[in-house]
């Protein structure tokens, strides 16, 4: 008995001094990227957070005073708000689709043994490419009214009628931004499309042909069934993109004229940097990340059911 | 590359079916469609002013001489030199701490290990507006803004998830006999990381490389807030703020500076695309 316990601590000690040492040596590897963790990421959430329960300029050192729930409560009550929810809403309901099955379309024409296929991967993929910078001044100066691209071609071809201020206008300006962002996200969809074709089991498809499939019933009840996880997952990349978008709308619009393409992440700015008013853009920060996590978690769960 | 889908075009006779030719109808609109704002950016970087007014759309005869003016009136320079060590430096930091980040998390294991991994892939989905406000508080009460380290922190932070995500399944993946006689011969964890696995991963690092890379190079939100000097701005807000200055409506010569602007990046893409594709495609699949 005694004898089975010093023989017990003998083995044990060194084991729990082995156990130790490599969960320090563990922590040592992860240790840097938990530092930073913390100190760009976890600790500015807690910040905002608490920021979103006060009323605060930013310029005096003090954060100024606690109003509870305030922010929101004025957050609610703001129409602009509702519209910017919309927007966002819409901006999503919209894109996500259109981008989603104009990739998918793209991904089945370029799956095929055609030449120079791996050039026109390669093409599609330069708008993700480029700084979205260059791309909305490219598309404000195709959109500009008098000499723009866009209605200088309208009117050359005899639809002169058509021809409009299409980012001053607060019922085309949204979809205007919607079209630039779908222009310059397909590539991203139809890159993860494409690399989805290409891991599907070959011998699935084989059968399917042996069985005597052809084209049409080989796309729609073999390979589109098969693609539904990454067609998924091309889904919900899209809608989270769209909810956090800020430059391409920034620098486009400004979320103008009059609100109608302002997302929350422009009406954040606007209320931290414009409008000076810390509290609030807090709250909004703390909304769009409870948005955008509550979206992925549901996307997350669609898709498991399936 | 996998075999192609047995579609169109596996048989020799199919060429000139008309769902054939409706296809590549498709894939070229779709090219026009994708490239053409470009070579129309091009095109205006070769005008002037009265031009561009006129609705011209083909530059003749080509005008040259918003390129050296471009260049010297943005200060091209300084801003391509910033954007490269600012960049490349986060990119650097990023990539050693996933590495690192991704061998432990590969390869060892230790209490808390899924809790460490969840919360560090939370940078994957959190948006970046959420650490906005508290770091430019904290920045300008450090005295950081318009420093280098104003952007390569953040930078770093937000390029970790990725990094750290396509680390560890590379790590996952690399046979344990490799380990198991390295710890025969006598090596300890870092030995093995640094002179077996670490090299073995040159694919991964070179694609965490270049995405990051270019992905910080087009940063906008915290380039425009946590920089307002305009000596250490990054390309993108250097860009914009001419915009609203200098070159108010001059497009031909801003044209030309969005030209310069991009080259870098176009350049960097073609030699680099297969990384990059690889990366993002490893990055969205794996999930």
């Amino acid at each position: 008995m005694a004898d089975s316990v010093a023989v017990h601590r003998a083995v044990a000690a060194p084991a729990r001094r082995r156990h130790i040492g490599r969960t320090l040596t563990a922590y040592a590897f992860v240790g840097p990227a938990l530092l930073v963790l913390c100190a760009f990421i976890l600790y500015p959430a807690f910040y905002s957070l608490a920021l979103s329960f006060y009323e605060w300029n930013g310029f005096t050192p003090e954060w100024g005073d606690f109003v509870g729930l305030n922010n929101y409560r004025e957050l609610v009550r703001d129409p602009v708000f509702w519209k910017v929810a919309l927007n966002s809403i819409l901006f999503v309901v919209v894109r996500t689709p259109i981008e989603v099955t104009i990739a998918f379309m793209l991904a089945l024409l370029l799956n095929q043994n055609i030449p120079g296929r791996s050039f026109l991967r390669t093409m599609f993929f330069v708008p993700v490419v480029m700084s979205l910078i260059v791309v909305t001044l490219i598309f404000q100066r195709i959109l500009e009214p008098n000499a723009g691209f866009l209605n200088t071609f309208l009117r050359n071809v005899g639809l002169g009628a058509f021809a409009h201020p299409w980012l001053a206008d607060t019922t085309t300006a949204l979809p205007a931004v919607i079209f630039v962002s779908i222009w310059k996200n397909i590539g991203f969809s139809l890159v993860i499309l494409l690399a989805g074709l290409q891991g599907l089991p070959q011998e699935v498809l084989e059968a399917a042909r042996c069985d005597g499939a052809n084209r049409r019933q080989l796309t729609l009840q073999v390979v589109t069934p098969l693609m539904k996880p990454i067609i998924g997952i091309a889904t919900v990349l899209s809608v989270i993109g769209g909810l956090k978008v800020f430059d391409l709308v920034y620098i486009m619009t400004r979320g103008g004229p009059t609100y109608s393409t302002e997302v929350f992440a422009t009406m954040l700015y606007r209320h931290a940097f414009d409008l000076n008013e810390m509290g609030i853009a807090s709250a909004l920060a703390v909304i769009m990340v409870l948005v955008i996590m509550g979206t992925s978690q549901l996307q997350t769960f669609l898709l498991r059911e399936r | 590359m996998s075999p192609a889908l047995p579609a169109a075009g596996a048989k020799a006779g199919s060429r000139f079916e008309p769902a054939y030719l409706a296809g590549w109808v498709v894939l070229l609109s779709a090219l026009v469609v994708s490239i053409a704002p470009f070579l129309y950016l091009f095109s205006l970087s070769l005008m002037d002013n009265q031009q561009i007014f006129n609705g011209t759309l083909i530059a003749w005869p080509v005008r040259l001489a918003n390129y050296p003016e471009a260049w010297v009136a943005t200060k091209i320079g300084t801003l391509y030199w910033n954007s490269i060590y600012i960049s490349g430096g986060s990119m650097i930091v990023t990539v050693a701490i996933s590495a690192l980040a991704g061998y432990g998390l590969g390869r060892l294991e230790f209490f808390g290990k899924a809790y460490i991994y969840a919360l560090i892939l939370i940078g994957l989905t959190i948006p970046i507006q959420i650490a906005l406000i508290p770091l430019f508080v904290n920045l300008r009460w450090l005295g950081l803004m318009n420093t280098p380290l104003a952007l390569i922190g953040p930078y770093t932070a937000f390029g970790l998830a990725f990094g750290t995500y396509i680390m560890k399944a590379f790590f996952e993946e690399l046979p344990r006999e490799l380990e198991e006689a390295a710890r025969i011969d006598g090596a300890n964890d870092f030995r093995i990381f640094w002179q077996i696995m670490l090299p073995l991963t040159r694919p991964a690092i070179a694609t965490i490389s270049i995405f990051l890379f270019l992905q910080n190079w087009n940063e906008f939100l915290f380039a425009l807030t946590f920089i307002t000097d305009s000596s250490m701005r990054t390309l993108p807000t250097g860009i914009y703020a001419l915009i609203s200055s200098e070159f108010y409506g001059n497009y031909g010569l801003l044209a030309a500076a969005l030209v310069l602007f991009s080259m870098p990046v176009l350049i960097l893409y073609f030699i680099f695309q297969q990384q990059f594709i690889e990366g993002l495609t490893a990055g969205a699949l794996k999930h």
